[in-house]
């Protein structure tokens, strides 16, 4: 018997993706959809693009009106203190939400720096209210410190040049990108950063945050050395953010469901069993929390539809699109072809399968190339 | 009856509307899609704008509302 009400925390994309397909494949009970941040839905990759560049504001997922009319209950700026699965009642801060069917999405949290964890100017960027405050600083003249040559870090160095901040990009290893992309990709790259401006340094490890009068002034290095700052970003990744049921990602089957029955997980939070890789899998992507929040749906509604998905991400940063297909790693080898403005990299195991593939402003062979590789990963 | 809007400038070839509803996209010579139908009723178009990752597709309803 499907559930009559249905609690999903965390008002992200895999969780109001998980709300509209129940509603939209006919759901008739209660959906709540409980978000700890004051903003309906949003969409997270625009937070170090085009909302942090300023051309644009409004980053809703949905129209204003979407979830009323779909009777979908969304509970805004609700902090879920504790759960508990055996009562089936989440405590809040305004009460206690009950369920039949629980889905955790609650995301992730950035990774911190200890050294500079609470101080002046030190900004992480996750949130929407993250990158208004990030966007706040960003103007020109200002020295901008990036801690981690990550996605994250990379587009905000990216818009952030474009805005005339002078950017320090400090890189733990001795190129970006280098596990994930290979050495070759890590050197074009590295060399495109640097034209553009950037100050990057590579072996970067930070110690400390100078700061005077409630403003930073450096960030020293571990080797000695000081890179002069008046803000600084701690882009060094995300974990997941279950500190309600455990801290640890959680563990669900191909169709998000956990262990316990009724209780489910999707997006960031969750590692879902991936039956190409034969191995549970977190995987921080747009499509693959669009596509759990909807297998989660389908789980609830008492149909199988697990989610096995090649994983897909794109970055555009310092005029390039970049869009990585398959996986980063499990590779031997990379075949890189093109010009610094248009190449792609195709990744291959020892024994030559292709794992995964880089396209560098070449959209026209992304389609070819998820298709070769959902043949090779989903076909089993 | 649900009208199919793509925006050709968001779209970067993922190609995941072919795979949702083969009838109704291609993806031209340079990788971005192109609509086959205006208007459709299928349920594959609405999947097809949920999968897209740039948000390209828009499936509208006749008050011109998004139908996803």
């Amino acid at each position: 018997m499907s559930p009559r009400k249905v609690l999903i925390v965390g008002a992200g994309l895999a969780g109001s993706r998980c709300a509209e397909v129940l509603r939209a494949e006919g759901f008739a009970g209660e959906v709540v959809l409980a978000g700890d941040e004051a903003h309906p839905p949003y969409e997270r990759p625009a937070l170090s693009k085009e909302l942090l560049a300023g051309r644009r504001d409004d980053v809703a997922l949905r129209p204003e009106g979407f979830w009323r009319e779909r009777e979908i209950e969304l509970r805004l700026s609700t902090r879920i203190h504790r759960i508990d699965v055996r009562r089936r009642l989440a405590r809040t801060s305004s009460g206690a939400l009950s369920w039949d069917a629980l889905v955790l999405a609650t995301g992730a949290r950035p990774r911190r720096l200890p050294a500079l964890d609470g101080r002046p100017g030190v900004h992480a960027l996750r949130t929407l209210a993250d990158a208004f405050a990030l966007r706040s600083e960003l103007a020109p003249g200002l020295r901008l410190a990036v801690v981690g040559a990550g996605f994250v870090g990379t587009e905000v160095a990216s818009t952030a040049v474009d805005l005339g901040v002078e950017v320090s990009l400090l890189e733990a290893g001795a190129l970006p990108f280098a596990q994930l992309l290979g050495e070759e990709v890590g050197r074009i790259l590295a060399e495109r950063y640097r034209s553009a401006g950037v100050d990057l340094r590579t072996e970067a490890r930070v110690e400390s945050l100078r700061a005077t009068r409630g403003r930073p002034r450096a960030l020293r290095l571990a080797c000695g050395t000081e890179v002069a700052c008046d803000a600084a970003l701690v882009a060094v990744g995300a974990q997941p953010a279950t500190e309600l049921v455990g801290g640890k990602a959680l563990e669900t089957d191909a169709c998000g469901r956990t262990a316990r029955p009724g209780v489910y997980a999707c997006g960031d939070a969750a590692a879902a069993w991936r039956p190409s890789a034969a191995s549970y899998t977190r995987i921080e992507h747009w499509t693959s929390a669009a596509a759990q929040g909807t297998a989660v749906a389908r789980a609830i509604l008492g149909r199988s539809a697990p989610a096995d998905d090649v994983p897909y991400f794109w970055s555009d940063q310092f005029g390039l699109r970049l869009q990585h297909v398959g996986h980063g790693s499990g590779w031997d080898r990379v075949a890189v072809e093109g010009a610094p403005d248009s190449f792609s990299a195709r990744y291959h195991a020892r024994e030559g399968t292709l794992v995964g593939a880089l396209l560098a402003n070449r959209p026209n062979e992304v389609a070819s190339v998820r298709r070769e590789l959902a043949g090779h990963l989903l076909a089993a | 009856m649900f009208r199919i809007e793509i925006d050709r400038s968001l779209c970067s070839g993922f190609g995941s509307c072919v795979d949702s509803a083969p009838e109704h996209f291609r993806l031209g010579d340079d990788g971005i899609a192109v609509a086959l139908l205006a208007e459709s009723s299928a349920p594959g178009a609405v999947e097809a704008a949920r999968a897209c990752p740039m948000g390209a597709i828009a499936v509208l309803d006749e008050q011109g509302r998004e139908a996803a």
